[in-house]
């Protein structure tokens, strides 16, 4: 305890002398430049570490192949023309033009945004591609029959920059406002990483229907990941548009967005520092290679190739030493490699104390199917199904493969809604809900080939499916208000007490391990407490002992057992293996090509003739 | 009026033609996608490549701008010089952009494409420099068959060829994909990759062989378009890529025949659009369509609606 104490105030002193470097070496550096043009070069890479910090947020965050985000810098580039230059005859102040143009330019994004909802990968890529195609086309167009954008003349000869009696006119001013505005958005790009929206959206980024089945509405944050990105691009635009006292719609075209690509991937998609790096390096590189200033953009072409095969996670990604306290795995603090059984005997105990209060079946129903029918273009997945799920119940579906087990699962969750028939939880109706208002509404589910969100850490796995419980939002979390503060600090505990229901398997140094290195097993147990962790109270476990030896999968029955005795939980299980079923169900269900085929106690269901037909084959006569 | 109505068969008239041409592009994406579910960004550059190489053709087969040999010849010359050159550039592409990437999250393939595209791009300006290649294509064909007229519309002589080329190639296409045994083992492979590997289809050699004939359709357009508009650039690959990808998606992105037809409703819509609004306009109409389309139709007009799998 006391050296953790002792680490935490020592790496607070570091952050601090980290921090007053940085300052330093920002208030010094427009000074050191030996002359205009690497002034110039300075205050360019400022505004490109903005430029594809906003990136980031769209295509490195939420991982939306956003072609069209060029057109958002554009964008916040005309607006400020127009609004503060004698095409129109408009003068605002300058602190009012940012922030319209920023707006404007994050309602575009909404906008172009709005069209991921039906669009995904490679077609929304294309869409937005489009979309900055015809920017491109308007602004060279919209000089006739009225002069709007000033075609391929551009606008120029802006009001200089009143910042409240400071005029920014000199180059080093310059560099001030724009450093100064890029270290704003770099602030803002870690705040929003480590909160419950960063986290959302690499949980998009991951597996986004497993995102949307864990609780996240991911059309809103994708829009939002959209709205974010053309916010930063905007007032980027419109500082640019100041700094270089003209736009032209040359400014604006494909080879921006590629060099902000390379940026962005160079430093490796989300990693902010990374991104960072990549912009600064990619500003000051090209100009040591002015000689072969033709090789320039081919360059960037290759960089995109080369990093693609050989290090698409980038730069800055997964080198060693730069990955904080990363333990070996399996071994204790005294680096004695430790038995899972062991730690599973160790808590078993403590999990199965005497004194607690034993739950068991109500007779509340508390899901409900009525003549569920589900069919795929001809094929009847599920039969007018209808089954009562009572409060605290244990119940398991059997059946063949391709009955319809996990057909039902997806119904439920409203992965897809029903072909006919109703669903309902508690008496309020379920049918037709998106998979994220059904987690909300209490139900939570696991898959049945494991949908992890592999490459985030155990606890930030456990933590995301708190997502659905909190509501701060970006305000919330950028100035770190106290809603945004308590929200946290409860997903925080919240996770590391589910997460400790599995002995300590999932804990320790597991909370900062990725998902991908855990065993298979424990993979299944994450997605149980990933399930767990969004406070549902029915789970629908789908095959949970999958895959599992003989030791893990007692382990795993005693332990859905205990999350309905000892923590009162409803569950219905998809199970293969019939000890299983056997062991904890209160009630089985059999289905056979989408029907019910038999339904009551283990011993009734598993004697049934019908059954054993559907396993066995018909007896022959 | 009866103006009026000359202008639109006339529009029709170069509607299709340019129409064809977005087909023979078209054809590339849509073959690609079928198999890799992957977006060549660089099909527009290996058109524009192939502009370049029937360029190359023509000038090197030409003395003071007249061709040295029988036209017939050198426009089959230039297209199978245009075809091999491109052809080859969608093999080595697949092979050193794509292939190590296969098995990749596919926006770092479409991400590598996007590389591709800029590279090649950026290599042509390098060594061709950024003016614009004109196609001495005045004395391929004699003054007096250059132009002809059935009533007051106007034909040029060069436009009919190039529509009949197109459609021979689309015929010799759709042949080989329905009757010989690489066109069957190409549908395979499209409709399940691992089941055609299983079934002994050499599936590498499949993805090799589309590249090969996708590009090479790719460098016939860049060079039919050569002919028609007597130019090519180093920017031009990108506007035709666009194009090409528009009209894959209309007839519904993986279908060969879709993307024909894709192709040539693309050409007519944008001949009706100049008509009708401006040539300025043009594109845009073609952008917002292709917008449309995807948020709409994404599966396209032809298609069919395939439900994704959970």
């Amino acid at each position: 305890m006391d050296t953790n104490l002792t680490k935490s105030e020592l790496s607070k002193k570091n952050k601090l002398i980290f921090y007053v470097v940085i300052g330093v070496v920002l208030a010094c550096a427009p000074h050191i430049m030996p002359n205009n043009y690497w002034l110039r070069i300075y205050t360019m890479s400022g505004l490109y570490v903005m430029l594809a910090l906003g990136l980031n947020v769209v295509a490195g965050f939420a991982g939306l192949l956003d072609l069209g985000y060029v057109a958002f810098f554009g964008i916040g580039g005309y607006m400020f023309a127009f609004l503060s230059s004698s095409q129109f005859n408009i003068h605002l102040p300058f602190p009012l033009v940012l922030p319209i143009a920023a707006f404007i330019t994050m309602g575009f994004g909404f906008a172009l945004g709005s069209t991921s909802m039906r669009l995904k990968g490679d077609y929304l890529a294309i869409v937005t591609l489009a979309f900055a195609q015809i920017f491109k086309l308007l602004l060279l167009n919209l000089d006739r029959p009225i002069n709007i954008t000033g075609g391929v003349n551009g606008i120029f000869n802006f009001d200089p920059i009143n910042l409240f009696g400071f005029k920014i006119i000199s180059p080093v001013a310059y560099s001030y406002l724009i450093w100064f505005s890029a270290i704003v958005v770099v602030l803002g790009s870690f705040r929003i990483k480590r909160s419950r929206y960063g986290r959302g959206w690499e949980a998009i980024r991951e597996d986004e229907l497993a995102a949307e089945v864990m609780g996240i509405n991911t059309i809103w944050m994708k829009l939002m990941a959209f709205a974010g990105g053309a916010f930063i691009a905007g007032a980027t635009g419109a500082l640019f548009a100041s700094f270089q006292d003209s736009v032209f719609p040359n400014n604006f075209d494909f080879p921006q967005l590629v060099i902000a690509y390379c940026m962005v991937i160079l430093g490796g998609l989300g990693n902010i520092v990374g991104v960072i790096l990549g912009a600064v390096l990619l500003s000051i590189l090209p100009e040591f290679l002015r000689e072969y200033g033709a090789y320039r953009m081919m360059s960037y072409g290759l960089i995109l190739i080369v990093l693609m095969a050989l290090r698409p996670q980038g730069i800055m990604g997964e080198i060693g030493f730069l990955v904080r306290g990363r333990k070996e795995p399996d071994k204790d603090e005294a680096g004695l490699l430790k038995a899972s059984t062991d730690l599973y005997y160790d808590e078993k105990e403590r999990m199965l104390g005497a004194d607690r209060k034993r739950y068991s079946k109500g007779a509340h129903v508390i899901l409900e199917l009525r003549d569920v029918t589900q069919n795929f273009g001809g094929l009847i997945a599920v039969n007018n199904l209808s089954l009562r799920l009572f409060e605290r119940e244990i119940l398991s579906i059997i059946g063949p493969n391709g009955s319809g087990k996990t057909t039902m699962f997806n119904l439920i969750s409203g992965i897809y809604p029903p072909s006919s028939g109703h669903i309902s939880v508690e008496g309020s109706g379920l049918t037709g809900l998106k998979p994220h208002q059904v987690v909300k509404a209490g139900i939570a589910r696991t898959f049945q080939n494991l949908r992890l969100f592999s490459k985030m850490t155990v606890l930030d796995n456990a933590k995301v499916a708190q997502f659905c419980r909190t509501k701060s939002g970006p305000l919330s979390i950028l100035f770190h208000l106290p809603l945004h503060r308590q929200e946290e600090a409860q997903t925080e505990r919240r996770a590391k007490e589910i997460l400790g229901l599995f002995g300590a398997r999932l804990t320790g140094y597991r909370f900062d391990q990725k998902a991908i290195f855990l065993s298979f097993a424990n993979r299944r147990r994450l997605e149980i407490a990933r399930a767990i962790s969004t406070n549902a109270k029915v789970l629908m476990l789908d095959e949970p002992s999958a895959g599992m030896n003989p030791q893990e999968t007692l382990e795993i029955t005693n332990f859905i057992k205990t999350l309905r005795d000892v923590y009162g939980y409803t569950i219905v299980l998809i199970e293969h293996k019939l000890n299983v079923v056997k062991t904890i169900s209160d009630r089985v269900i059999a289905l056979d090509y989408g029907r019910k085929i038999a339904e009551g106690t283990y011993e009734e269901v598993a004697n049934n003739e019908k059954v054993i037909q559907a396993y066995l084959g018909r007896k022959r006569h | 009026m009866d103006v009026y109505l000359q202008q639109l068969t006339q529009q029709l008239v170069n509607g299709l033609t340019l129409g064809s041409i977005y087909a023979l592009i078209a054809i590339g994406y849509t073959m690609v996608y079928g198999i890799l579910f992957m977006l060549n960004f660089a099909h527009g550059e290996v058109y524009m490549i192939g502009g370049f190489a029937g360029w190359w053709a023509l000038h090197l087969l030409s003395r003071n701008n007249v061709p040295i040999m029988n036209a017939a010849i050198v426009i089959s010359l230039m297209l199978i010089i245009a075809m091999g050159v491109s052809g080859l550039l969608g093999m080595t592409i697949e092979r050193f952009a794509y292939r190590p990437l296969r098995k990749a999250p596919r926006m770092n393939l479409l991400l590598s494409a996007l590389g591709v595209s800029i590279f090649l791009q950026n290599m042509v300006l390098t060594y061709q420099g950024a003016e614009i290649r004109f196609f001495h294509v005045s004395s391929l064909i004699p003054e007096s068959i250059r132009v002809f007229h059935i009533g007051n519309v106007v034909f040029s002589f060069m436009r009919i060829l190039v529509i009949f080329i197109t459609f021979m190639l689309m015929a010799l296409l759709t042949v080989m994909v329905k009757k010989t045994k690489v066109g069957k083992a190409m549908r395979a492979t499209a409709q399940d990759t691992e089941a055609a590997a299983f079934m002994g289809v050499d599936v590498d050699r499949i993805i090799v062989f589309v590249f090969l004939i996708g590009s090479a359709l790719g460098g016939a357009a860049g060079t039919l378009v050569g002919l028609l508009f007597t130019q090519v650039d180093y920017y031009v690959g990108f506007q035709a890529g666009l194009k090409g990808f528009t009209a894959a998606v209309l007839g519904g992105i993986g279908n060969i025949f879709g993307a024909m037809m894709g192709g040539i409703i693309l050409g007519l819509v944008e001949a009706l659009a100049t008509t009708f609004f401006s040539a300025a306009y043009k594109d845009v109409v073609a952008f917002v369509i292709l917008i449309l389309v995807l948020i709409f139709r994404p599966w396209g007009l032809m298609g069919e609606k395939v439900p994704e799998k959970v």
